[in-house]
Order: structure tokens, then C-alpha cells, then sequence
């Protein structure tokens, strides 16, 4: 029994770890794609600013006053929520902005909704800055 | 009540609770509730007051920074980024966290906490 809820931890830990890797990867590479992993209920709260729906979430994230940028991970944690095969994520890190000299410390917390085809969609989004 | 209001009421109990009677932190988890602090993964509510009141300080103070919140789904849930600083009595400086809380509401119309995840943010 221990063994089993084991491994469904271990599962749960790695397609978090998974998606929030490939998430970042889209935003420092092709931050206009990440709308194939929003939908119209997605909820995104950043720096306070609410938004809901892929559309205005995708128009927000564009819009952010920087060309490239490179997301650094420091930590990931993961929980399977109250959703069934819902997953919440919870990641620290630090982000460089070209031409900035120091990076930028966050605290980004995502909960992933499985879709029929297999994959995750992130149903709720929050970003803070972390600030010294 | 409005949601954001509800989430900030619930944070400032949780913490009120934590800065002056940790035990009682037992009612506001439950057997399913799950802690993932500094990393290490506790589950249950008698399992994650033991790690909270077995903290190596004896006081401490939360303040809180920013409260962020959003529904989780259809069953009610709500979902809470916290951020603040934690100070520690005898420590010089205080330490800043990260948290995030995923509320499930009780029957009798209240909240437990279902996730929660803490981290310290280094500089």
C-alpha cells in the first residue's frame, strides 16, 4: 500500500516537474505558444494583476516589457490536489532579463488539470516577484 | 463574502494561530491535508502539527506581504500565494518566505487546508 502511494508520488513529482520545465522553456524561447496551454477558465494573477481566459492571459505575458528572458529554477515542489488527477506546483526561482544587471527572484504557483488527450493545462496561475 | 476577503481572513488566522498557539493548528488540517516544508513531504494532520510545533524556536512572528487567491475549481476550493517575512525571537533578521495554501471548505462552512507547500526565499 505505502509502496503504491510511493509511486504515484514519484509520478505526480516528475509531470510537474516536467511541465513546469517545458513551460519555462516556451516562455524564454517562444513565449507566444504558451496559449496551447491555457483555456477560456485558466486564471492568471500576476503581481496582483488579474486575468482570466487564454486570451487575455497570452496578451498580458506578450505585452511584458522585455524581449528575452531566461528562467532559472531553484526549487520545485509538488502536491496532487483535491482535483481528481489535479496536480498544484509550487516553484522558486530567479529570472534574467537581457540588459538587467541582477536577476529577479519569484515565487510561481501553478495548478495543472489533466485534458482528455493525456497532457496538463494550467487552470490557475500566480507570480510574485521576491523582492530582498 | 467576497473570495480575496475570505483568503486573507483565513491567512490571518493560520499565522495568528501559528505566532501564538501552534497546536492549535490541528483543527485547521485534516487526514488527507498534505505539507511539503523546506522539501521534506508530511501527510495528516497529527503528522504535520508534529513537524510545526517541533520547530527548533520557540516564538515567532509572521508578516505578511501579499495574499494572492483564485478558485480552484467547482467543489469551492481556494487557492492562496503568501508571501511575508518570519521573525524569529533572538535572530536578527528576519527570514522571508513563500506559501501556498489550497483551501477546501468543511461542512459546516468553514476551511481546511488540503495543500500546502512552504519555502524560506533566500537572497
Amino acid at each position: 500500500m505505502y509502496k503504491l502511494q510511493e509511486e504515484m508520488e514519484e509520478q505526480v513529482e516528475m509531470v510537474g516537474r516536467a511541465f513546469v520545465e517545458h513551460y519555462y522553456h516556451l516562455f524564454d524561447t517562444d513565449r507566444s505558444s504558451l496559449a496551447s496551454l491555457y483555456h477560456q477558465s485558466s486564471m492568471l494573477t500576476f503581481e496582483g494583476q488579474k486575468l482570466q481566459g487564454v486570451d487575455d492571459i497570452c496578451a498580458k505575458i506578450n505585452q511584458l516589457p522585455f524581449d528575452k528572458c531566461h528562467h532559472f529554477i531553484s526549487t520545485i515542489d509538488t502536491q496532487p490536489s483535491s482535483f481528481a488527477g489535479g496536480i498544484t506546483v509550487f516553484v522558486s526561482g530567479s529570472l534574467r532579463l537581457m540588459c538587467e544587471e541582477h536577476p529577479l527572484r519569484f515565487s510561481q504557483m501553478f495548478h495543472l488539470i489533466p485534458t482528455p488527450q493525456g497532457s496538463f493545462y494550467v487552470q490557475n496561475d500566480i507570480f510574485r516577484l521576491n523582492y530582498g | 463574502m467576497d473570495p480575496d476577503a475570505l483568503a486573507k481572513a483565513f491567512v490571518e488566522h493560520y499565522y495568528s494561530t501559528f505566532d501564538t498557539n501552534r497546536a492549535g493548528l490541528a483543527n485547521l488540517y485534516q487526514e488527507s491535508s498534505m505539507l511539503t516544508f523546506e522539501g521534506q513531504k508530511i501527510q495528516g494532520s497529527q503528522n504535520i502539527v508534529n513537524k510545526l510545533t517541533s520547530l527548533p524556536f520557540q516564538q515567532c512572528k509572521h508578516t505578511i506581504t501579499t495574499v494572492d487567491c483564485q478558485p480552484s475549481g467547482p467543489a469551492g476550493g481556494m487557492l492562496v500565494l503568501v508571501s511575508g517575512n518570519l521573525q524569529l525571537s533572538g535572530e536578527q533578521h528576519a527570514l522571508k518566505f513563500s506559501q501556498m495554501f489550497h483551501l477546501m471548505p468543511t461542512p459546516q462552512g468553514s476551511f481546511y487546508v488540503y495543500n500546502h507547500i512552504f519555502r524560506l526565499n533566500y537572497a
